[in-house]
């Protein structure tokens, strides 16, 4: 399980165009990701969960079912 | 608002994942009727009709059908599909200039693709990432869309126009070269 560095960067970089910032948090085979929105962020900008977890996975190195994820609007 | 994000591959084309076939291309522009397709992010309506225009007034296509799909995160509904079906010879789709709608933008070139009508869709370059997960999600990785400087909707109206016309070149390019070359 190795972070690409570099595509995280990106995808920081790209949450970031619309104002989120992407928290996370690898532990073994499974990680724990936290989308926080900005006071400019987009509301309907973020991409479906699915798609996030497809996106991160590469670059996180964990299977997507393994990335737990944290949406601005989920509960606590 | 975040509760009601709809994932934009339901839906979509290849269900099942496979390869979307990408539509044949016409050698020319000439005489084709083109559609638009845009979103409601900010200056993409302006941005389509700044390319629309160029595609005129340059490549003698006439403009015949624009539609504005309902939100930014959907791909464009079955009967908008079928409209631009119906009507048109090629379509430009845009503009990505979030997250989200640059994943729906290419979900709607590869439904536009797979009804058998060429499309260019147009995205800005802070979302490849999102846009290359959408073709990827759909099957069709590789698959190729014009880029254009993040932020579209800060721009100007002359901004725009500027913008646009320095796309036109690519997208008459992946409106007319042959379709294999368009998803590399």
């Amino acid at each position: 399980m190795t972070i690409d560095q570099a595509q995280l960067e990106q995808l920081k970089q790209t949450l970031q165009a619309d104002d989120y910032r992407l928290d996370v948090d690898v532990q073994g085979d499974s990680a724990d990701v936290a989308i926080v929105a900005g006071p400019d962020a987009c509301e309907e900008c973020l991409v479906p969960k699915p798609l996030m977890q497809s996106m991160l996975a590469p670059v996180l190195g964990v299977q997507p079912d393994s990335i737990r994820l944290t949406y601005p609007t989920d509960k606590a | 608002m975040f509760d009601s994000i709809i994932d934009p591959t339901v839906g979509a084309p290849g269900n099942d994942r496979g390869r979307t076939a990408l539509a044949g291309r016409p050698a020319q522009l000439n005489g084709l009727r083109l559609g638009l397709l845009v979103n409601t992010k900010r200056n993409a309506a302006d941005f389509l009709e700044e390319v629309a225009a160029a595609l005129e007034s340059e490549y003698g296509v006439t403009t015949v059908l624009t539609r504005t799909k309902p939100s930014i995160v959907h791909p464009a509904p079955p009967e908008m599909l079928e409209e631009f079906r119906g009507e048109t010879d090629v379509v430009v789709v845009g503009v990505g200039d979030c997250g989200s709608c640059s994943a729906s933008a290419v979900a709607d070139g590869l439904q536009l693709e797979a009804a058998g009508i060429p499309a260019a869709v147009i995205c800005s370059d802070a979302f490849r990432v999102s846009a290359d997960a959408m073709a990827n999600l759909q099957g069709t990785p590789g698959y190729e869309y014009v880029t254009t400087a993040h932020p579209v909707a800060s721009l100007s109206r002359e901004g725009v126009r500027e913008r646009a016309v320095a796309a036109l070149p690519e997208i008459v390019g992946m409106l007319t070269r042959p379709a294999a070359a368009v998803a590399s």
